[in-house]
């Protein structure tokens, strides 16, 4: 039982947990379990990320069965970062449910709630560490299948329709990557990345085809669950209807977790050195680039609150497979940095959303006038966080849009600095009137509701998150090194 | 660490501001005599900077070749000196008219923050600094302008916003492009391509790095075609106006085209890259065209702000055409517009609290209501067309000079039509403010409770004009200011 042991321990953890929070008749209960959870994950990924940091990559060996037979996971300094990021996100907005959930889902289902997402972050987790791409396939279901829950547990007519979007483009999506598994199992005989890699190094000038095939395979069915442009249907439904803290999970967490899994099976299991993975850059690129100009466009229209932001997901997901697109690992670097970035920033807006929706009682923008006056404290953090989206200097938004503009630079292709650049300023067309309407306009209801609004467990998990927000803003530098040094 | 006193008339503004917003004072009186205080304190804070010259204050990195960082060279103290002067000067005319525009608190809290920021913008000691401070510039400012909260104010609020960010997308772009090259953007005298300058450099590439970055900042300092958001924005309360788009916003943006144009790209470059022919023309058509409009418009401070555009032409001709008198003249210009301006505007302010008049036609007569406020009126129209032996008379000269020393003819010939534009568009408000007419009568009716404006108004107007005379007699000093800051940035 060392440091080695911590990722197991940590899904483990979340599962039985959440198993046992359940059992209990009271709500309470249940809460408290999942609290302590995320607490311990938080502490276990700390330790996990101090000890990567310093002792480089290793191998966990589940049951202590070596590799054809069992289960491997593999944990690097990306694997930690990322297991640290999620189980601090998982904690804060853990905390920030306290109170808002009996606003908004019945009392006899906020014990399920919590089960769902120990579960959730459980899998989360696991698909991050594996090395098994069957086990991967494992953990998605069981993390498909949980975010549904959390969308639908709010039992509204909307949910059930958003759910069920949700649920058949998944399984699409799911199916696509079993289907993408069996060509390479048919071809390697194996199921471990590595191993598959190192069969794959041997084989593919015989099988091209089928790991072009395989590739797009991929590619569509972890598109789907991470919301590459033009597979992203399902995502505004579910994201704007799912409670609030639902929403700060899936569009914080959850897509982020199947892009890292797709990242893991080029790189890893694949291997881009092949020319028929190659290919795939160029796709994401394009994909990226549209992602980023039509999610920013589509958010534009929306006229309510919720769905403009989960729009904006799209748009910032555009920017992660950009990154990757650009095909070398620095861009790839940058694109783990805009996912910490956005898992933060679009935490803390679903969060301030959510807030503003349950006190004006009314989704749409444009009754927010005014609602900074009640809710100080989440109107600036909204704010911040748009304000990293738009680009201001030294917010993580900005940094990304930095880096990103100059790794496309570099290879002079101009055309992508512009969309890059356009793209964020398409961002600012529509959280600044957000923003404006919140701040400068009045409300049309009378001056007698203009006070101030506090409640510390909504106030204190957002103002945490802005702290992270600024913070990951200035300390880019060491975050990028974090993952350029684990390579 | 002793260099940290380089933050120090950074964040005191901001210090200011929020005591503003937080503290509540027993009386409105308490508060400003704090304020106008503490302001003034930034001013001397601002004159001991003059000790640090030529040190840095490093403050953190974004990676391993661009740092933020200040520093304080002989251009950011001209530029810090004036602004914060300036900006007491308006407090001190705020605090009496604000208190009819309401909001004082968010005013105060938005004002200040401003300072600081325009304070950031001067000792900012690289190119990437800079944008920074220049980007929170346009969102501290941007509750200034929509001020009122009117319809008309939030829609001229959005159009600001727009222009500034496109403007800041051609900054970054710019900037962007220039790391891939260079890998540094520190603000350097001899220009940041240093040695690296060989016969081989990619002329068009740079021509459109040079191009882009300086749209860029002109966007801010109301360059044609991006000048549309300056007219505008004249619906915010008067030392809004006058403080922000006569001197720290606009004057900020040509702080920023002197720091790319002589201390990223240089003269001897930027030459070579042919890329001033383009600049020129945009030059030449935003001074006509800012007066010819001013021309059209009734509305005194739409008017003074066309002026404005027209005036800011001159300014950018200076750091253009890339010689020693031109800098000189546009420096010159870039303070005496500032100091002519704000009077105007302060005089535009006093009118309209007074007799509740914005248009030219209706304020016939008030000249003898309010002799004080339009003497100064007068003076400083008769500067801003460049009459000897006032201020604006001596950065003409040395502009027309640096004309000639181009073999830019034109120019000059450009300069005395607008000079005489100037002179159509203002002196008739003179006139018409003391000259009575036939409808006199009906005039002497509504402007009978007018008088002059109260004493904190009055006071910062009379005060101003008389700086505007001295610099009119004696610009000798800060022409030799001026000089020594030229004679480092432009060796041919």
């Amino acid at each position: 039982m060392g440091i080695n042991s911590f990722p197991l321990l940590m899904i483990l953890i979340s599962y039985i947990l959440g198993f046992l929070g359940i059992l209990f008749y009271k709500n309470n209960i249940s809460r408290a379990i999942s609290t302590i959870t995320s607490i311990i994950l938080v502490i276990l990924s700390g330790f996990l990320l101090k000890y990567t940091i310093s002792n480089g990559e290793f191998i966990y060996n589940a049951g202590h069965y070596t590799a054809p037979w069992g289960i491997e996971l593999l944990i690097g300094n990306t694997e930690a970062v990322f297991a640290f990021l999620f189980s601090i996100i998982f904690f804060i907005v853990n905390w920030y449910s306290f109170d808002s959930l009996k606003k908004e889902i019945e009392y006899k289902r906020i014990k399920i709630y919590y089960f769902l997402t120990n579960i959730l972050i459980g899998s989360l987790l696991g698909v991050i560490f594996t090395n098994d791409i069957f086990n991967s396939y494992v953990f998605i279901e069981i993390g498909t299948l949980a975010s549904c829950g959390i969308i639908v547990i709010k039992n509204k007519r909307d949910n059930f329709l958003a759910t069920l979007k949700y649920l058949v483009l998944s399984s699409l999506g799911s199916g696509l990557f079993l289907m993408g598994i069996a060509f390479l199992f048919s071809i390697t005989g194996n199921l471990n990345m590595s191993a598959i890699h190192r069969e794959v190094m041997n084989n593919h000038n015989t099988y091209t085809q089928v790991i072009l095939v395989s590739t797009a395979l991929f590619t569509i069915g972890l598109g789907i669950k991470s919301a590459l442009f033009p597979v992203h249907t399902w995502l505004p439904d579910g994201h704007s209807s799912a409670p609030t803290t639902s929403s700060a999970l899936l569009s914080g967490l959850v897509i982020k977790a199947f892009f890292y899994l797709y990242v893991k099976i080029i790189y890893r299991t694949l291997g881009v050195e092949l020319l028929e993975v190659q290919y795939i850059f160029k796709v994401l690129l394009v994909l990226g680039s549209l992602g980023m100009i039509m999610g920013s466009i589509l958010a534009i229209t929306q006229s309510e609150l919720k769905r403009t932001i989960a729009y904006s997901t799209i748009a910032q997901m555009g920017y992660v497979f950009f990154g990757m697109g650009l095909g070398n690992k620095i861009g790839l670097v940058f694109a783990y940095y805009h996912i910490i970035a956005h898992a933060l920033a679009k935490s803390i807006l679903f969060l301030s959303a959510g807030a503003i929706v349950n006190e004006n009682g009314n989704k749409y923008i444009n009754r927010v006038n005014g609602i900074g006056k009640r809710l100080p404290i989440e109107l600036f953090a909204f704010t911040l966080a748009s304000l990293s989206m738009v680009g201001i200097p030294m917010l993580p938004g900005f940094v990304s849009k930095w880096n990103l503009a100059s790794e496309a630079a570099k290879t002079n292709s101009y055309f992508l600095v512009a969309i890059v650049l356009i793209s964020g300023l398409l961002n600012a067309f529509y959280y600044f009137p957000i923003v404006v309407r919140a701040f400068f306009m009045d409300s049309e209801k009378e001056k007698s509701d203009t006070k101030p609004l506090f409640n510390i467990n909504r106030a204190l998990p957002i103002i945490l998150l802005s702290i992270g927000l600024v913070y990951v803003g200035i300390n880019s530098e060491k975050i990028i090194n974090i993952f350029l040094s684990g390579f | 660490m002793e260099n940290l006193y380089i933050l120090v008339p950074i964040v005191f503004p901001f210090i200011i501001a929020f005591m503003v917003l937080l503290r509540s004072f027993d009386t409105r009186v308490l508060r400003n005599i704090m304020v106008v205080t503490l302001v003034l304190c930034n001013f001397f804070l601002v004159l001991l900077l003059g000790k640090f010259q030529g040190q840095e204050l490093f403050l953190m990195s974004f990676n391993e070749n661009i740092n933020l960082f200040l520093k304080v060279d002989k251009f950011a103290i001209f530029f810090a000196t004036m602004a914060s002067f300036l900006w007491s000067i308006a407090t001190v005319y705020s605090t009496k008219y604000m208190e009819h525009e309401g909001r004082e608190k968010a005013f105060f809290f938005f004002y200040m923050t401003t300072l600081g920021i325009t304070m950031g913008i001067a000792l900012s000691g690289s190119l990437f600094t800079l944008y920074m401070f220049y980007e929170l510039l346009t969102l501290s400012t941007y509750p200034l302008v929509i001020h009122s909260r009117t319809d008309a104010a939030l829609s001229s609020g959005i159009k600001y916003l727009v222009y500034s960010f496109i403007g800041a997308t051609f900054i970054i772009t710019g900037m962007i492009l220039l790391y891939q090259y260079t890998n540094t953007l520190d603000f350097s005298p001899m220009g940041i391509f240093g040695e690296n300058l060989s016969a081989d450099i990619e002329k068009k590439k740079l021509m459109a790095i040079y191009v882009l970055l300086f749209l860029g900042f002109g966007v801010k300092a109301a360059l044609a075609p991006f000048h549309a958001w300056l007219p505008n924005a004249m619906v915010a309360p008067t030392p809004v106006s006058a403080l922000l788009h006569a001197v720290a916003v606009v004057k900020s943006g040509i702080f920023g085209l002197v720091r790319i144009s002589y201390f990223i790209f240089t003269p001897v470059l930027i030459s070579v890259i042919e890329a001033d022919v383009f600049i020129n023309i945009l030059i030449g058509i935003t001074i006509l065209m800012g007066s010819i409009l001013a021309l059209h418009h009734d509305n005194l401070k739409k008017r003074l702000a066309y002026s404005t555009i027209s005036q800011l032409g001159y300014i950018i001709l200076g750091i253009s055409l890339l010689n020693h008198n031109a800098f000189i003249g546009g420096m010159l210009h870039l303070i005496n517009h500032a100091f002519i301006k704000i009077v105007l505007f302060f005089c535009a302010g006093s009118i309209y609290l007074a007799s509740g008049k914005t248009k030219i036609s209706e304020i016939r007569g008030i000249g003898r209501k309010m002799p004080v406020t339009m003497i100064c009126f007068a003076i400083a129209s008769f500067s801003l067309v460049g009459i000897p032996p006032t201020n604006g008379f001596v950065s003409k000269w040395y502009l027309a000079l640096g004309g000639l020393e181009g073999n830019k003819l034109l120019f000059v010939i450009i300069l005395l039509i607008s000079a005489f534009l100037t002179a159509a568009y203002l002196l008739p408000i003179v006139v018409t403010a003391f000259l009575p007419a036939k409808e006199m009568d009906h005039n002497l009716e509504e402007f009978k409770d007018v008088k002059e404006s109260p004493f904190p108004m009055i006071y910062s107007i009379v005060l101003l004009t008389i700086i505007v005379l001295i610099l009119g007699i004696f610009p000798n000093p800060i022409i030799s200011f001026i000089d020594e800051i030229a004679s480092n940035i432009i060796w041919r």
